[in-house]
């Protein structure tokens, strides 16, 4: 299970440091299992803050961000950032 | 078993890109190209600590798609993100909708011929939401890298999801077509293939007569031309056939379409399939629309294709088949209604459009997204011919420059002196000079032979020069010969 | 006269009468950082040069009468909220050379007041912990005693005001990292109301609960800088356009007929002796300015950890993902594709706690978990909400402990990520009820740490608990770090 997780986060874990962290998550995974025994269901529209479409931003272009400052924290090569190949 | 005894089931999902000023979570610009990552700010580019804003008319168009699609809309809607990564997708999420999308339960009908037979089909829409693009990955070979441009990140995409009620290539082919028609009649999206604002993933499974459920599916992902949709589902169906014909199982599997050879293959299967964990948003508030939003939304709808074709063959009386033509290409349709404003003849401005116009469209000439001449100037110059100011063949001179260069056809044919201006008084002196100067002529027709006729009405006309027209010749040469007589 | 150990008000008055100056007051904070912060390590950068700029630029503005609130005054800010041109790294590795070329708009309303930023404050690595110690470069120390922590994550912001190494300072709380730095640190902190302040260049942690508040030496202090930070944002979707207020006005007021909560679950098993006692004493004081108290009860109490865990959790998870040295970040060295080489970015930047996080996180929202967990999560949120209704239709605030105790050694607990997790319960309810909450100092252990109380308001009600608090330390004599 915790190198299923890793792998979602891609997150990659020494032998040992995986075995610290399945002894972390198992005792961490009991304090969150308290919450089995209540018996409660999420109502979305409970959430509603009464956002409603004359509240969104208006439609109108400004500005970009010049591309050098774009890309100042990344490695990049022909104003784009460098990506390693993507294998599918 | 044949190919032909399985059911092929068939659902698609289309992505279109929204005509919006503004991408759909920040103020960059959301037009198409641009220098590379010249449109993106610390938002679409996903720098730490920035926030989406959804963009009120992002929303809007979604809901007129739903509306032209003939969709309900959630008067509460949510919007999730979707978790993965790829370096086109700076965030790792793509914010999207699962469980509470804009617009559900449509309707789209189709009409199409297949082996030389009419058919007509009601699609159902299963859902439309909104989501925002992903950027663009240009592959560097020579340095075995790819390098990320994320213009087209946040550009605002509503996804089209089907029913499976599609079974053949032509259907497919045919469904596409009609939304694509559909939404830019709504003015929700121009829908160019070639630019990739509308692409579209087909799922595919076979299914025998006597079978109860559907079978396992495949997903080919990103087609962006009608031509490769129908390839891929004629492919896919023979592909699964065959399988199942040798007794072998359809795998759960994502596939690509292989343009070049005509073929799909396998991208990845269920075992690596992502987990999206989908979740909703924090960042972005539900959104609520009262029932004025709606209504006001359905309102600004403009006429749908449907409603004009039924125009052009009621009200106008155009024949059925040139009215399809019309209809199918919006900016057609749009320049036959705004000519037929400046010029009431619905007949004559299609002939022109079919005979002329997209004569020339075919040849390359005429760009119909960017013409060179207007809608008003097209039905002055059919009206000119119509009314025989200029000839037929003259018309289609004029229309040769204002389709290349623009321009007043009134203007160009009074530059190649091409106006016919029945000039009753010139008339009269030509007539008279050419009466004068073929007294054997006048008198042989005195004296009955009327077939001198046409050789006194050819010398007028060779001396008038295109000034006139031939039935006004021919009227003031009868009139002054029977005076004579 | 020792300028740092004046509050931001007395500061005012003091630039606004020219008794000092702000060059004058801003060396004597850097000095202070030059000689203190070598041991308590609460500053990560410490912009000195742009401070001593921007105190000059301030004091030519005080000379010219155009005055705000905040002109010249020295603040350090918590390495997570962005700032143009100035390092923030989160005190994560991933972060360490990342500038980021834009303001978040709580430091742009800053500056547009003419602070004087001194510099950037350590914190745990992207706010995730309790006592500083997962910062990646500054592990502060509590000004107190330099063996134990300053609490987290706003533990530098905590500890510079604590030491005096500023004036105040901003933070961020997203399960109490305001607050409880604030109360180990004895000092007040004010994590407001969830929408209060924009979080637009605020690196997200969990964007459900996260939000920017003050740190200072008074409630009115934070009451000032909450002044200056507030509003609806148009960068920042959940931000809220509330009315203009001015969270200072009750300062003064009279706590006559207040009626205070006190919620027994708060009190219980699990929370020190020293703190339950310095707690019930401040309500004894309360009661004694004429404020009546009211037992009141919050059943759901027992979740709250699990239900903020696993919320918090999970939009982390989602938040951190963009962190794959490609567009900022640490870049591993590694040769590979994509895959290799983000995962790789992602296991050498990030430390264990963030990891274990990153893993909670998943595990709340994978496919098959997502309703036990996640689901689950989000409908205790909406009861706990409903329990503070229920308690805010008949009290205006409500008192509890800060923390379950005082500030531990810096090598207890943070090995033990249940233990860690547990002490949290005071604190994150407010959070995921999205409630303004300050901890103000009540009193000091046998060892003369602080303890920290929290007063709690109903949505949008700042300028009570500010109020309330200040009523307090009107009242009560605090003990500086002898530092």
């Amino acid at each position: 299970m915790v190198k299923y997780l890793a792998k979602l986060g891609k997150l990659s874990f020494t032998d040992e440091e995986l075995v610290k962290a399945v002894k972390d998550m198992t005792s961490i995974i009991e304090i969150m299992d308290t919450i089995k025994e209540i018996d409660i269901t999420y109502d979305p529209l409970k959430d509603n803050h009464n956002v409603y479409l004359k509240d969104l931003r208006k439609d109108e272009a400004m500005g970009s961000l010049p591309t050098d400052k774009l890309l100042m924290n990344a490695t990049n090569s022909e104003n784009c950032f460098v990506v390693p190949k993507v294998v599918e | 078993m044949p190919v032909s005894d399985y059911i092929p089931v068939i659902g698609l999902e289309i992505h279109s890109e929204l005509l919006t000023k503004s991408k759909v979570f920040c103020t960059c610009s959301a037009e198409f190209g641009g220098d590379k990552n010249s449109r993106c700010c610390p938002v679409c580019s996903g720098l730490p600590g920035t926030l989406p804003i959804i963009n009120q008319t992002a929303v809007e168009y979604a809901v007129k798609a739903g509306y032209a699609l003939g969709c309900s809309i959630n008067k509460f809607s949510v919007f999730d993100r979707k978790n993965y990564f790829y370096p086109d997708l700076p965030k790792a999420y793509q914010i999207s909708q699962l469980n509470l999308p804009l617009c559900i339960n449509g309707t789209v009908p189709i009409d199409y011929e297949e082996n030389g037979e009419k058919k007509h089909k009601e699609i159902r829409i299963n859902r439309i939401h909104l989501e925002e693009d992903a950027g663009k990955l240009i592959h560097d070979d020579l340095n075995g890298v790819s390098l990320a441009d994320y213009n087209r990140c946040g550009i605002p995409l509503i996804e089209i999801v089907t029913e499976p009620d599609l079974s053949s290539p032509e259907e497919a082919r045919t469904l596409v077509e009609k939304i694509s028609l559909l939404l830019q009649y709504a003015g929700v999206s121009d829908c160019k293939m070639e630019q990739g604002s509308i692409r579209c993933d087909v799922n595919i499974s076979l299914m025998k007569p006597t079978d109860k459920e559907f079978g396992t599916r495949a997903e080919i992902k990103n087609l962006n031309s009608l031509k490769s949709i129908y390839r891929t589902v004629e492919y896919e169906i023979k592909r699964q056939a065959r399988l199942l014909d040798r007794g072998e199982k359809i795998v759960q599997e994502t596939r690509r379409f292989d343009d070049n050879k005509g073929e799909t293959r396998t991208m990845r299967t269920k075992e690596d399939a992502h987990d999206y964990k989908y979740f909703p948003d924090p960042d972005i508030r539900q959104v609520n629309f009262t029932d004025e939003d709606l209504s006001r939304i359905r309102n600004s709808l403009p006429e749908m294709p449907y409603e004009r074709l039924e125009k052009y063959t009621g009200k106008l009386s155009i024949p059925e088949k040139e009215a399809r033509i019309i209809v199918n290409n919006k900016r057609l349709s749009d320049l036959f209604e705004d000519a037929l404003k400046c010029y009431n003849n619905p007949k004559s401005l299609v002939n022109f459009i079919i005979g002329e116009i997209m004569r020339r469209m075919n040849l390359g000439e005429i760009d119909i997204e960017k013409p060179m001449f207007t809608a008003e100037l097209m039905a002055k110059l059919v009206e000119m011919s119509d009314t025989e100011k200029v000839t037929k063949s003259d018309a289609k001179e004029i229309f040769r420059e204002m389709a290349e260069k623009g321009g007043d056809p009134e203007d160009i044919a009074k530059r190649e002196g091409m106006i016919i201006e029945n000039d009753t008084g010139k008339v009269l002196e030509v007539i008279d000079s050419v009466i004068a100067g073929n007294e054997k002529a006048v008198n042989q027709y005195k004296s009955g032979d009327v077939k001198v006729f046409g050789f006194l009405m050819g010398q007028c006309s060779k001396a008038l020069r295109g000034a006139a027209t031939p039935k006004v010749i021919k009227e003031e040469l009868e009139k002054k010969l029977k005076s004579l007589t | 006269m020792d300028v740092t150990s004046l509050s931001v008000k007395e500061l005012r008055a003091g630039l606004d009468k020219k008794e000092f100056s702000s060059p004058e007051i801003t060396a004597a904070y850097l000095d202070r950082i030059k000689k203190i912060d070598g041991s308590l390590e609460s500053y990560i950068t410490v912009t000195e040069e742009e401070a001593l700029t921007a105190a000059n630029e301030a004091q030519k503005k005080i000379d010219s009468g155009d005055v705000s609130p905040l002109s010249g005054i020295p603040l350090a800010i918590k390495d997570n909220i962005c700032t143009d041109g100035v390092k923030t790294t989160c005190a994560s590795k991933m972060l360490e050379n990342f500038i980021p070329p834009y303001n978040a708009t709580a430091m742009e309303k800053l500056n547009a007041q003419g602070i004087v930023m001194l510099g950037k404050t350590s914190m745990d690595e992207f706010a995730m912990g309790g006592s500083t110690q997962t910062s990646a470069f500054k592990k502060t120390k509590n000004p107190y005693d330099l063996t134990r922590v300053p609490g987290g994550s706003s533990g530098g912001s905590a500890a510079a005001v604590g030491a005096r190494l500023c004036a105040a300072a901003l933070g961020s709380d997203t399960g109490g990292s305001i607050r409880q730095p604030a109360s180990f640190c004895g000092v007040t902190g004010l994590k407001p109301t969830y929408g209060r302040v924009s979080r637009y260049g605020l690196v997200a942690f969990a964007s459900s609960l996260d939000q920017i508040g003050p740190i200072a030496n008074t409630a009115e202090d934070c009451g000032i800088i909450l002044n200056a930070v507030c509003g609806y944002d148009y960068h920042d979707g959940t931000s809220e356009n509330r009315p203009e207020e001015d969270f200072t006005a009750k300062v003064g007021m009279s706590m006559k007929g207040v009626k205070i909560a006190i919620p027994a679950e708060f009190y219980a098993e699990g929370i020190d002796e020293d703190v339950r006692k310095a707690v019930l004493a401040a309500a004894d004081s309360y009661k004694a300015m004429g404020a009546e108290l009211v037992d009141v009860s919050m059943p759901s109490l027992k979740y709250a950890v699990a239900a903020y865990y696993l919320i918090a959790s999970a939009e982390a998870s989602s938040n951190l993902s963009r962190y794959d040295g490609i567009k900022y970040g640490h870049r591993s060295d590694i040769t590979g594709d994509y895959n290799e080489l983000i995962t790789a970015s992602r296991s050498e930047g990030f430390g264990d706690e963030v990891k274990r996080r990153i893993l909670l996180g998943n595990y709340a929202l994978c496919s098959g978990y997502y309703d036990a967990y996640y689901g689950k999560a989000m409908a205790l949120k909406q009861k706990i909400r409903e329990e503070y209704n229920e308690i805010f239709g008949k009290c205006d605030i409500i008192l509890t402990p800060t923390a379950p105790g005082v500030a531990y050694g810096v090598n207890e607990n943070i090995h033990d990520p249940k233990k860690m997790y547990q002490a949290d319960i005071c604190t994150v309810t407010v959070n995921i009820a999205s409630l303004p909450a300050i901890s103000t100092t009540c009193g000091y252990d046998g060892k003369g740490m602080p303890i920290g109380m929290s007063l709690i308001g109903k949505m949008w009600d700042e300028a009570t608990i500010i109020g309330a608090a200040s009523a307090f330390e009107q009242g009560f004599e605090r003990v500086p770090a002898n530092i």
